[in-house]
């Protein structure tokens, strides 16, 4: 890097003109300028000749060499359940993907997008518990507090849950059940169906 | 059946071995015991009851309300939201009481509640990790003494006396006052005792009784009480 790039730009600094720049992550275009959005390391990416016209090269900004990494809808993310409800299951989202995220975003689980069929007559009691670890998909950006996530597909759902009583590491034997190794003792819940877990 | 009839009145402490299960016959359960290893063991400590049905309980005296399912309790209106209300009740969590379970409550026509108003309710459902759900009918659909509480005033007591006040036979504090005076009361088991009387007197002079009755024999109370009625002239 050289010493212009160690500097750090901050909200509001103007990088560049969007005649020469084009806008990438972290900054925003206002009056035909580039600015930034973040604190951070300004990065330009100078991208492949695509075709005859040349393309202009992208101005990002970001706190480390990796660009922030943010929910989207269609993601599949890995939440722990922080809380439970009458309608909805609060979480908390952890991983995006296969990376974890520094920052964690808030989800919820609303009762219609448990599963996928029906839908109304949902007890989200017998889906998830708090402490839970659950797959979903990033259904929209929902409202300010949390994104909507969503379990309405066989892959997704618990995929990690401790027993009520015993603490240990529950064994999933169904698709809405879960058994306790140590007392036998059987929950429900709304189980993933991963790869590893169906057998030939 | 015998060996549980056996072990009522004795005195454990929490994770004790109570009694064994028996082969034969059932075993009904309810707060403070479970099973494990082939015995009922204690989950608190307490002194082993049965109710008037044959259910086995601990009666220990518990800072924090539990909530359980088919309790009753006196709650205070602390939200109000589209579709319930939300009730504390003492509890871990603040309580559920859906708009429409009080009886003729229909889309339309909605109690008319607001935050600070009492409610006695029964609890419908309570789990461990989630908010309790309540309701201010009976599982017919009938009222039966659930619903708004006006005026009158709260007093707080613990649970075991809650359960005595609520059982049967009446409790004596009851009795006593009931034959020189005149109010109304409702129990919660959440260690809550909505009184309202004619006048703030007699409020005040029921509560002092109820609360100082806990310790007392029946033959104790009935002289407090006798005292103090004849105090108030």
């Amino acid at each position: 890097m050289s010493a212009a790039d160690a500097q750090g730009v901050c909200v509001g600094d103007r990088l560049g003109t969007t005649d020469t720049y084009a806008a990438g992550e972290g900054v925003f275009v206002r009056d035909g300028f580039v600015i930034a959005s973040v604190v951070g390391f300004k990065r330009v990416e100078v991208p492949a000749a695509a075709g005859e016209l040349p393309q202009k090269p992208t101005l990002h900004v970001a706190s480390r060499d990796t660009l922030p990494l943010v929910p989207k809808p269609g993601d599949i993310v890995t939440v722990k359940i922080s809380r439970v409800a009458q309608t909805a299951a609060h979480a908390l989202i952890m991983c995006v993907g296969r990376q974890a995220l520094s920052t964690e975003f808030k989800g919820v689980i609303r009762q219609q997008d448990v599963r996928s069929t029906e839908i109304d007559r949902v007890v989200i009691y017998d889906c998830f518990r708090p402490g839970d670890i659950v797959r979903a998909e990033v259904v929209s950006l929902g409202d300010a507090r949390s994104y909507y996530l969503s379990t309405a597909k066989n892959e997704l759902g618990v995929v990690y849950a401790k027993s009520a009583t015993a603490g240990a590491a529950m064994v999933p034997t169904s698709w809405v059940t879960m058994q306790c190794p140590d007392t036998q003792a059987v929950e429900k819940r709304k189980v993933a169906k991963l790869e590893s877990l169906v057998s030939a | 059946m015998a060996a549980a009839a056996l072990a009522l009145g004795k005195v454990v402490g929490p994770g004790d071995r109570v009694l064994d299960v028996p082969e034969q016959g059932t075993l009904r359960l309810s707060a403070g015991l479970t099973t494990h290893d082939g015995a009922v063991s204690s989950l608190k400590g307490g002194v082993l009851k049965s109710t008037r049905t044959g259910q086995l309980f601990l009666e220990g005296r518990q800072k924090r309300y539990i909530p359980a399912e088919g309790d009753v309790v006196v709650g205070v209106i602390t939200d109000k939201h589209s579709e319930n209300f939300t009730v504390d009740i003492g509890g871990p969590f603040n309580a559920v009481l859906p708009q429409l379970s009080f009886e003729g409550a229909t889309r339309r026509n909605r109690p008319n509640l607001h935050p600070g108003d009492l409610v006695y309710a029964r609890v419908v459902s309570a789990h461990r990790d989630t908010d309790p759900v309540l309701s201010c009918m009976d599982t017919a659909g009938r009222a039966a003494g659930f619903g708004h509480l006006k005026e009158g005033m709260v007093l707080s007591c613990s649970s075991a006396l809650a359960r005595q006040l609520l059982g049967s036979p009446t409790a004596p504090v009851l009795e006593a006052l009931g034959s020189g005076l005149q109010f109304e009361l409702a129990v919660g088991l959440n260690g809550r005792v909505w009184l309202c009387a004619p006048t703030a007197a007699t409020c005040v002079v029921v509560a002092n009784a109820i609360s100082e009755s806990e310790f007392r024999t029946p033959a104790q109370v009935k002289t407090m009480v006798a005292r103090v009625l004849s105090r108030l002239g």
